[in-house]
């Protein structure tokens, strides 16, 4: 194939081949990912990864999401892994359809709790409960966390699910200082186009 | 980067007939209210299948974005700007990732999608389908692609499908340094030597034609879209998109003493539009189909690196997780 890419060339790569069909989907595993904007702030979700395993989805999630923007934590968890309630909207508040679960069948173990206080905003974290399943949880987090305002959807998640970036290890996020050059203030131009119009004026 | 004009389909009116209408009635107060739409909320066939195909047409836009420039990062002159430039490719490759996460949402698979694009079922922006011969066109695509793409994403970033939104909020704080750095480039060349002065204004010449291709063919000739306006997943017009463009960035063309090969182009001080020469549509129409200079090498570019990554990814399929959709 005839092109200006160099590695049309290098890769040897043809045009006329087509795409062989698949047996199967091999579409890896999806992950929920969160961080923290600012220093001890809460999680928020900022989107998602596709990983093998949990630690991979936490380096593609830090590649993908801490790349650009200040970050001071991050956690991911398999979607697969978080149970959610039904959304509402208007001024109705989910909570008024919790059901009162006073135990589960499990150990108690920490829940962790996540409000969508908006719709389009992100769910951001709100606290932990010690429950024994998941609707004990979620019912628990209606006692404590059920405020005046409403809550449009809330995502309940066991905290042995989810991986947490290390508190002592919080020199991997300054990564941004070095970077000046991703930065639009680096681009500042407005000296050379004036000079340029008064040169043009001059002539 | 990504180009407006998106193709829809045609909607077609008994796709509508067949929804729920207290359902379909819910569905559009929310979005009159200004309330976003999320992933699991009831929404009608026709909003979810032109969403994913508007998310996905701007995702592959966005990877096949990346390939023009990417080739340019080793010749790009000195290391600053080859430090400028990857860092501005690695960018556009991570949007094409945020945008196929909020596509997943609306339950097609990424690989699903990736597989269309190989395949030709799915469509990009048709400008990538254009030759960057010198370093002057890849300095056009980062400033003034880039800022097509920006008027574009500023206007869908309005609509009202939730991870969508979230998506495009992430991908325009990011482009202020793309738009900033084409800018600088094209500063540099432009007030230059006579031969980089030159470069710069060849490669306005080659481009324009295909910049006015990008914003879409004039709304007189697109599609019936008052349905896919009143649900905000067209938040304007192509037309209008195209206008606000020229307003931008014509005059900042023109201070730098480039030329801009339309003589016709002027702004009616009456009406406050802008007048051009129309594009050749049936060109945009031919490339659009596969027949522009690069379309089979973008395509193929992507095909090799699907088929010799295969292994890798069959390597790290774990057989106890199976793939799930995203939840926002
Ligand atoms: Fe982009
Ligand atoms: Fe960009």
């Amino acid at each position: 194939m005839e092109s200006l890419d160099p590695r049309i060339a290098r890769l040897e790569i043809s045009d006329d081949a087509i795409l062989q069909p698949k047996e199967a989907l091999d579409q890896l595993v999806t992950y929920e990912v969160f961080v923290q904007k600012k220093d001890k702030a809460a999680f928020e979700h900022v989107g998602i990864v596709h990983a093998s395993d949990v630690e991979m989805a936490f380096i593609f999630a830090k590649e993908t999401f801490s790349r650009r923007f200040t970050c001071f934590g991050m956690c991911v968890v398999e979607t697969g892994k978080i149970r959610i309630t039904g959304y509402t909207d208007n001024d109705n508040n989910i909570y008024d359809q919790v059901a009162k679960v006073e135990h589960g069948d499990g150990p108690e173990e920490i829940y962790e709790i996540f409000h969508l206080k908006k719709r389009g905003k992100q769910h951001v974290h709100i606290g932990s409960v010690e429950a024994e399943s998941y609707d004990n949880a979620l019912y628990k987090a209606k006692v404590l966390y059920d405020d005046e305002k409403p809550k449009f959807n809330v995502w309940v998640i066991k905290n042995s699910d989810i991986l947490f970036s290390d508190e002592d290890d919080k020199a991997i996020w300054d990564t941004l200082s070095d970077k000046k050059y991703r930065d639009a203030t680096a681009y500042r131009a407005m000296d050379k186009i004036k000079k340029f119009k008064e040169e043009q004026l001059n002539q | 980067m990504y180009g407006g004009g998106n193709l829809f389909e045609t909607p077609k009116l008994d796709e509508l007939r067949n929804e729920d209408p207290i359902k379909l009635k819910e569905f559009e107060d929310r979005i009159e209210r200004g309330e976003k739409i999320e992933p699991n909320d009831w929404m009608p066939a026709l909003y979810r299948k032109q969403l994913i195909r508007m998310i996905e047409q701007h995702a592959h836009s966005e990877i096949i974005g990346a390939l023009p420039e990417g080739t340019w990062i080793t010749r790009a002159p000195g290391f600053k700007r080859k430090m400028s430039l990857m860092a501005k490719v690695q960018d556009e490759v991570g949007h094409a990732q945020l945008l196929y996460s909020a596509a997943e949402t609306l339950g097609k698979s990424r690989e699903q999608m990736i597989d269309d694009l190989i395949s030709g079922k799915s469509k990009y922006s048709n400008i990538f389908n254009y030759p960057t011969f010198t370093w002057a066109d890849c300095c056009f695509i980062s400033w003034l692609v880039d800022a097509g793409a920006i008027v574009n994403q500023t206007a869908n970033a309005r609509g009202s499908y939730g991870p969508y939104c979230r998506a495009l909020d992430r991908i325009c704080a990011e482009e202020s340094f793309h738009l900033k750095y084409g800018h600088h480039c094209v500063i540099h060349l432009a007030t230059g030597t006579p031969k980089q002065r030159k470069m710069m204004q060849e490669a306005i010449d080659r481009w324009w034609e295909p910049l006015m291709h990008f914003f879409g063919p004039p709304d007189k000739l697109s599609v019936h879209t008052e349905t896919l306006v009143k649900w905000k997943v067209k938040m304007a017009t192509n037309d209008e998109n195209r206008q606000q463009f020229l307003d931008m960035y014509v005059p900042k063309i023109w201070e730098l003493g480039l030329t801009i090969p339309d003589p016709n182009l002027k702004k009616n001080a009456e009406t406050g539009l802008w007048e051009y020469t129309e594009p050749d549509w049936a060109e945009f129409k031919r490339v659009i189909n596969g027949d522009g200079p690069c379309n089979k090498e973008r395509l193929a570019v992507r095909r090799v690196a699907e088929e010799r990554g295969e292994w890798v990814r069959q390597a790290m399929l774990a057989p106890q997780s199976k793939y799930v959709v995203p939840l926002a």
